[in-house]
C-alpha cells in the first residue's frame, strides 16, 4: 500500500497521538486537528486521501462534517469513529458516504485493516 | 308503603346515587350512605364497615347518628362479622339485644336507646363479602317489603362502589409503577449513552497503545503477558458497555406473525453444541397445535438463547432442560417454557434476577434478563419464574394470540 496522507478530526490528544502512531509505523503521513472546523479548513488546504473523523466534536456535528467534506471532496475516504456505536448511527453514516465505521475502542490491528479497506484502490 | 314514604325513600335513593356518580373519594360516598340511611329509615344511626384486605378485619368507616363511645370498639374480626350471616343480598335482622351473638356490647346498646338492628352484608353478585351496613333502630318494628328491597338496593350499590374505588386504586398504583418505570427507562438510556461515549474514549486511548506495544516487546516476557491482560480487560469493558447500551435503548420490536415452536428450534440449533460438550440433554415438548404471535424473532431468539444459556449454566453436566410450548386458547396466549433440574435460584435473589447488573456469575454482566425483560415487555407479553434450590428453575414467557395483538406503528 502507497504512503497515504491521513488526517485525524478527533478532539482527544490521546487517541489522535495513538493513531498517529499506529499509522505512521505503517508508513503514513498523519496530520490532527482537534475540531470540526479547523479540520474542514485542514482538508481544502492540504487535501487528503484519508480522514479518521469522529463523530462528536464539540463545536460541530460529525455527521454535519462528514456531509461538507462529501460535497467538497466527493472522492474522500472517510472512516468515522464512535464512541456510541448504534446500528442507525452507522446506517446514517454509511448513507452519508463514509467508507468506513469503526466503533471505539479499537486495536492498533482493527484500525489498520479499516485504512487498508477504506483506501483499496489507492 | 304510602307515597310519602315511597318518596321519602326514593329521595334518599336519588341522593346516595347522585354522590357515588358524582364523587371519586369514597369516604364522602359512605358518609351520605350512612347518613342518608339514617335520616331516611328515621334511625337511631348506622354503621359502615369495610373488610381491609391486608388485615382481613372490618373496619368502620363511616358512621351517623351514634355516640363516640359506641364507635371506639374498633375493628371487628372477619369471623364475628361472617358468624350466622346470612347470604349476601339478605337482611339480618335483630330484635334480641340482649341474646343475639352478634350483638357484641349489648348493654352499651340497650343504653344507647337501640332496640332492633339491621345487619346488611355488601357484596357484589354472589362474590366475596367486602363490608356491612349495621342499621339501628328505637323501636321494633317490621321491615314492608318495599323497605328490603329499598335497603338490598342500597347495599348492592354500595358494594359496587367500594368495588371500583379499589379497582380504580389499584390501577392507580400500577400506573404510578408503570409510570415511574418509563421515567427510570428514558434517563437509563441518557446516562448509557452519556457513559459509552465518556469511557469508550480513554478505552481507544488504552487499546490503541497496549495493543501497539504488545508487539514491540518480546515474546513470552512479562511485559508481553501484562500487555495481553490490557488488551483482554479493555475488550471486556467494551462488552460491558455494549451491552448497558443494548440494555438501555428502546428497540422497537419488528413484530411478524411467527410460530415460536420455530423460534424455539432455532435458538436451540444455535447453543446444541454447548449444550452437547457439557453432556447437558436438551428435551423438547412443543405443542403441535402451535398457533402464531407477533414477534421479532431476533429479540425472542435472544431471550430464549439468553434462557437456555442460564439453564446451561445452573445444571451440573448430565443435567436435563426441558423446553415446552403451547397455546392456552382461554387466556388466548402462546407459552414457551424453560425448566432446568439445576441448582435453583434462592428466594433473596428471585426478585432481581431482572434487575440491571444483578449477577451471580464471575463474569457475568448482569444485563441477560434484564435485556431479556424488556424484550418480553415490548411485545405485550410477559416473563415469570419458578424456582426451587437445588430443585431446578422454571422460566415462562407468554405472549398475545396474533389475531389479538396490536400491530405498533413503524418507528420513522
Amino acid at each position: 500500500m502507497k504512503s497515504l496522507k491521513v488526517l485525524v478530526i478527533e478532539n482527544e490528544d490521546v487517541i489522535c497521538n495513538a493513531c498517529r502512531l499506529v499509522l505512521a509505523e505503517k508508513g503514513h503521513e498523519v496530520d490532527i486537528s482537534n475540531t470540526g472546523k479547523s479540520g474542514l479548513i485542514a482538508v481544502s488546504r492540504n487535501g487528503y486521501d484519508l480522514v479518521l473523523l469522529d463523530i462528536k466534536l464539540p463545536d460541530m456535528d460529525g455527521m454535519d462534517i462528514l456531509k461538507i467534506l462529501k460535497e467538497n471532496v466527493p472522492t474522500l475516504r472517510v472512516i468515522v469513529m464512535t464512541g456510541y456505536a448504534t446500528l442507525s448511527n452507522a446506517v446514517q453514516a454509511m448513507k452519508l458516504g463514509a467508507t468506513e465505521y469503526l466503533p471505539k475502542p479499537f486495536t492498533d490491528d482493527e484500525l489498520v485493516a479499516a485504512v487498508e479497506k477504506a483506501c483499496e484502490g489507492l | 308503603m304510602t307515597s310519602t314514604s315511597f318518596e321519602n325513600y326514593f329521595h334518599v335513593i336519588r341522593d346516595i346515587i347522585g354522590a357515588m356518580h358524582s364523587l371519586t373519594d369514597l369516604q364522602d360516598v359512605l358518609d351520605v350512605v350512612v347518613a342518608k340511611l339514617t335520616q331516611g329509615l328515621k334511625a337511631k344511626g348506622a354503621l359502615l364497615r369495610i373488610l381491609n384486605k391486608e388485615t382481613n378485619r372490618f373496619e368502620v368507616r363511616a358512621a351517623a347518628g351514634l355516640g363516640e363511645r359506641y364507635l371506639n370498639k374498633g375493628p371487628v374480626t372477619t369471623e364475628t362479622i361472617l358468624s350466622t350471616l346470612p347470604e349476601p343480598g339478605e337482611i339480618y335482622i335483630i330484635t334480641d339485644i340482649w341474646n343475639a351473638p352478634r350483638v357484641e356490647y349489648p348493654q352499651q346498646t340497650w343504653d344507647e336507646g337501640i332496640r332492633m338492628l339491621l345487619d346488611i352484608p355488601l357484596a357484589v353478585e354472589e362474590q366475596q363479602i367486602t363490608g356491612l351496613l349495621r342499621i339501628y333502630l328505637t323501636e321494633q318494628r317490621e321491615l314492608s317489603k318495599d323497605e328490603h328491597d329499598f335497603l338490598k338496593t342500597i347495599a348492592k350499590q354500595c358494594a359496587c362502589v367500594i368495588e371500583r374505588v379499589d379497582l380504580i386504586q389499584k390501577q392507580q398504583s400500577h400506573f404510578n409503577h408503570l409510570a415511574t418505570q418509563v421515567e427510570k427507562g428514558s434517563s437509563l438510556a441518557r446516562m448509557a449513552a452519556g457513559i459509552a461515549h465518556e469511557i469508550n474514549n480513554p478505552l481507544a486511548g488504552i487499546l490503541l497503545y497496549s495493543s501497539n506495544m504488545h508487539k514491540k516487546v518480546p515474546k513470552g516476557s512479562h511485559l508481553e503477558e501484562g500487555l495481553k491482560i490490557i488488551i483482554k480487560e479493555t475488550r471486556r469493558c467494551k462488552t460491558i458497555i455494549q451491552g448497558l447500551l443494548d440494555f438501555a435503548r428502546e428497540q422497537e420490536p419488528h413484530r411478524l406473525p411467527v410460530n415460536i415452536n420455530n423460534v424455539i428450534n432455532s435458538a436451540v440449533g444455535i447453543v446444541e453444541n454447548e449444550f452437547h460438550l457439557r453432556h447437558v440433554k436438551i428435551q423438547k415438548e412443543l405443542a403441535h397445535d402451535m398457533a402464531e404471535a407477533l414477534l421479532d424473532k431476533h429479540q425472542i431468539e435472544q431471550v430464549l438463547i439468553n434462557l437456555l444459556l442460564n439453564a446451561l449454566h445452573a445444571v451440573d453436566s448430565r443435567g436435563l432442560v426441558t423446553l415446552r410450548s403451547a397455546v392456552d386458547r382461554d387466556r388466548r396466549k402462546v407459552l414457551a417454557e424453560i425448566a432446568d433440574n439445576g441448582c435453583g435460584i434462592p428466594k433473596e435473589h428471585l426478585e432481581k434476577i431482572f434487575e440491571p447488573f444483578f449477577s451471580t456469575k464471575a463474569n457475568g454482566t448482569g444485563l441477560g434478563l434484564a435485556v431479556s425483560y424488556g424484550i418480553v415487555k415490548n411485545h405485550n407479553g410477559d416473563i415469570r419464574v419458578w424456582s426451587e434450590p437445588a430443585r431446578g428453575t422454571r422460566f415462562m414467557i407468554e405472549f398475545p394470540l396474533a389475531t389479538d395483538a396490536s400491530v405498533p406503528k413503524e418507528r420513522k
